[in-house]
């Protein structure tokens, strides 16, 4: 059985970064459902914050971050998250990712939603897939153990917490186990539980549901980001640096209706607030063929567009036809960031001993209600770098049983020949396809009571018929139909504590927006929403907001 | 539509060919085709994908005899484009019964071993990378940051856009023939890292790209810069190699 110091679950850029902190002191092995180039994180297009400028401040960093977050973030995490961020931006141009420049070399920033100072630094609008190829380089250069294509099954704890994990090997159907004094949960969000997503076809929750049945808490998962411009059909993402760079956004009647949302901010106000407003055009008849409005970059002409954007360019041609040079981009709002996650400190700790989180699995929190655009890369490589520390000073103390991985590793191997074994054969696929919808349909942006009741009844149905979901595929080797089977298992689970704490929140507050309680509630509901599963049944109860920096203020655009 | 699908096990023991027919909607892609397939007629069919978007590199593969990644490819585009021009070699000229008129012939790419179906084994494509030394050798006592002048990063950026999909990999009559050979994607980085000006060793890097299995194995054929989904021509990338060690 291979014993590890740490183990980190994801090869993202949370992952990645957590392995190389770690890896400085300890012997880590970094496991991945995929190749970690083949992770999320490289998708991320339009840049990273940090306050660089001398005429910039931690302080306005923190104080946009807590603003965007409707004052739900914890206030010592953003501080935290602004203050780091100078620092691993030097790292990351050490590390060799090519940020883009200023006309005397230096590092160009650009303007960017719900921010006072253009603060976001970035790589054309490839910023993530320059920061995960700089970040797996320098992995590669430290011999990290990376286990690729091995997906996690189950976590095993004792009574003095965390000791390892077991995992199935795609291409060989091999499942063994894995002990680890310390083990890190970096396998980013949940947003494919919806039908409209930017997220990469692996972002099934798949930690979220680990950490829950270890006996962890998740919080806020009720705030699930809607990015205002996605490409119509693919729903795959339009950066909002195309708004940064001066995109305008216009309906069926040519009008920048913007003007009528915040009148300051315009198109570069925070996500909420613009995908409430585009959905708002839409559902009042003024959106194009009554699903989308459009993006027109015509205007920036082709030099800017070729120089900045040349990766919405591709993503505008390769999929939908278009030459934004030429034409307006056609766009609609899509799910596209969980700000809700696994419930950990500022250490990256959860209340398991040994058991930590960060990037997009976790919530520290740092994006509260509302994330801003160009944090969430810089969350990734700040909170991977102190769960790595964290994770190896842990490792120093801690000596795990591994009495009981042999155990569940054979259980695991009983339950995964069962669902192969499994007679039933309602469709997965056909599952998964009811799951999205019920989640667009009845949690999406738009929310009221009456319509989550009935969600929640879908779910609750959902997850009795999943009960006679099977698969026709009986081979060993890469049964990627057994994968996906244990993947929607997970997203049932992850859905259900979306639903729940969206139900209980009655009040609008970033993201969550409540048709029937459309105000901010601060005396009720300024508190994070925690979900535990205890003998096979979710429950919710509240933690309070670490405040203290920023007072708590109506959120103005 | 029919799709023509190059089915096998482990180690590719058991190759065949099997036909699947799939209702076409519009916007769909051979990655949409495949998970419909898979989805509803057989969920053995074994393919890599990720992000669906051109971004990630999971989903090279043959489609109607060139590689290509699945999720970019439209349905709508298949057999009205002209085609590559693709300078044919061994694993292309492969006979196979395949009505061209009507058919879509997927296959895994080519010049490296099949796990299964779809899924190759990536172990040599990942060892020429290794080889090259990926990296900018990261100083600790760097305490500013570096100077990079807009063209001098211009002069870079085109080759940091590489996916590592291994579709020129694929597509390289060299790879095919001389199992040494480093391919396109890894000679490309090492321009992309000698070129850079943060590179503090060069020396090294051109002894590498002056190995037998590196530049000089190149053949200039072209077909890396004709199928390479993210435009970073890798044979001008050893062009420019060539003429640092020369």
């Amino acid at each position: 059985m291979p014993e590890f110091d740490v183990v980190v679950v994801g090869g993202g850029l949370a992952g990645m970064r957590a392995a190389l902190e770690a890896q400085r002191s300890c012997n880590v092995a970094l496991i991945s459902k995929v190749h970690p180039l083949r992770s999320h994180s490289g998708a991320a297009q339009g840049g990273i914050n940090a306050a660089l400028s001398a005429t910039d401040s931690i302080e306005s960093h923190t104080f946009d971050t807590v603003k965007g977050s409707d004052y739900l973030a914890d206030q010592d995490a953003v501080e935290i998250l602004c203050r780091e961020a100078p620092d691993r931006i030097l790292e990351l141009d050490k590390f060799g990712v090519l940020f883009s420049r200023t006309p005397d070399g230096g590092i160009a920033q650009r303007p960017f939603g719900g921010a006072g100072f253009p603060r976001t630094c970035y790589a054309a609008d490839k910023t993530g897939h320059n920061l995960l190829h700089g970040v797996y380089q320098q992995c590669v250069r430290s011999g990290l153990a990376v286990f690729e294509e091995w997906f996690v099954l189950r976590l095993v704890t004792g009574d003095r917490g965390v000791n390892g994990l077991v995992a199935y090997h795609i291409p060989t159907g091999e499942i063994a186990t894995f002990a680890a004094k310390a083990v890190i949960l970096a396998t980013g969000g949940y947003g494919r539980i919806y039908s409209r997503s930017t997220n990469a076809l692996v972002c099934t929750g798949d930690g979220a549901a680990l950490a829950l049945k270890a006996g962890a808490a998740l919080m806020d998962m009720e705030f699930v980001q809607f990015h205002p411009t996605t490409l119509l059909g693919s729903n795959i993402l339009i950066s909002e640096a195309a708004r940064g760079e001066g995109g305008h956004l216009v309906n069926s009647e040519g009008e920048r209706f913007m003007a009528r949302y915040a009148k300051n901010a315009m198109e570069l106000a925070p996500r909420d607030i613009v995908t409430r407003s585009i959905q708002t055009e839409i559902n009042e008849g003024r959106g194009i063929a009554g699903d989308h409005v459009n993006l027109v970059l015509t205007h920036l002409g082709a030099d800017k567009i070729k120089s900045r954007l040349p990766g919405i360019r591709e993503i505008s041609m390769d999929f939908a036809r278009i030459d934004p040079i030429e034409e307006p981009i056609p766009v609609q709002p899509g799910q596209h960031y969980s700000m809700g996650g696994i419930a950990v400190n500022t250490d990256c700790e959860t209340e398991i001993p040994g058991l930590l989180s960060a990037g997009e699995s976790a919530c520290v929190s740092v994006h509260g209600a509302n994330r801003l655009g160009g944090n969430s890369l810089l969350e990734t490589i700040v909170f991977g770098k102190i769960a790595g520390r964290t994770a190896a000073k842990l490792a120093k103390g801690r000596e795990p049983d591994t009495g009981g991985l042999e155990v569940a590793r054979r259980e695991e191997e009983m339950r995964t020949g069962d669902i192969a074994a499994n007679r039933s054969n309602e469709s997965v696929a056909g599952m998964s396809e009811e799951l999205k919808n019920t989640m667009t349909e009845n949690f999406g942006i738009f929310r009221e009571e009456r319509t989550m009741r009935a969600g929640l009844e879908r779910l609750y149905l959902l997850r009795e018929h999943f009960k006679n979901a099977g698969i026709q595929n009986r081979a060993r080797t890469f049964n990627q139909a057994l994968v996906s089977y244990i993947e929607l298992k997970n997203e049932l689970l992850v859905a259900e504590s979306v639903a729940l704490g969206a139900l209980a929140r009655e009040e609008s507050r970033g993201s969550h927006y409540r048709t029937d309680f459309p105000k901010r509630d601060d005396e009720r509901f300024l508190k994070h929403s925690m979900a535990t599963l205890r003998d096979g049944r979710l429950s919710l109860s509240y933690k309070s907001v670490t405040l203290g920096r920023i007072p708590v203020k109506e959120r103005t655009y | 539509m029919k799709f023509r699908i190059w089915r096998g096990d482990i180690d590719g023991q058991n190759g065949r060919y099997e036909t699947f027919e799939v209702d076409v909607q519009p916007g769909m892609s051979v990655l949409d085709a495949l998970f419909d397939i898979r989805d509803k007629q057989d969920d053995s069919l074994a393919f890599r994908f990720s992000c669906r978007g051109a971004v990630c590199g999971s989903c090279a593969m043959m489609i109607n005899r060139e590689p290509r990644l699945a999720c970019r490819t439209q349905l709508s585009t298949i057999g009205k484009s002209k085609g590559l021009g693709l300078r044919p070699f061994t694993p292309l000229e492969k006979p196979v019964e395949w009505d061209r008129g009507t058919e879509v012939l997927i296959e895994p790419l080519p010049n490296l071993p099949v796990l299964k179906d779809l899924a190759v084994d990536m172990s040599r494509f990942f060892e020429a990378y290794r080889k090259i030394k990926p990296w900018i050798d990261a100083r600790v006592e760097q305490k500013a940051f570096s100077k990079i002048m807009p063209d001098e990063a211009q002069r870079i950026e085109q080759y940091t856009n590489c996916i590592l999909c291994a579709a020129c990999f694929g597509a390289c009559p060299v790879c095919d023939s001389n199992p040494e050979y480093l391919g396109p994607a890894a000679l490309s980085w090492e321009l992309r890292f000698t070129d850079d000006v943060r590179c503090k060793d060069r020396e090294e890097r051109m002894k590498t790209a002056s190995l037998a299995e590196a530049v000089p194995g190149c053949q200039f054929v072209y077909n890396c810069v004709k199928v390479c989904p993210k435009q970073v021509a890798p044979a001008k990338a050893i062009g420019k190699l060539k003429s640092y060690i020369s």
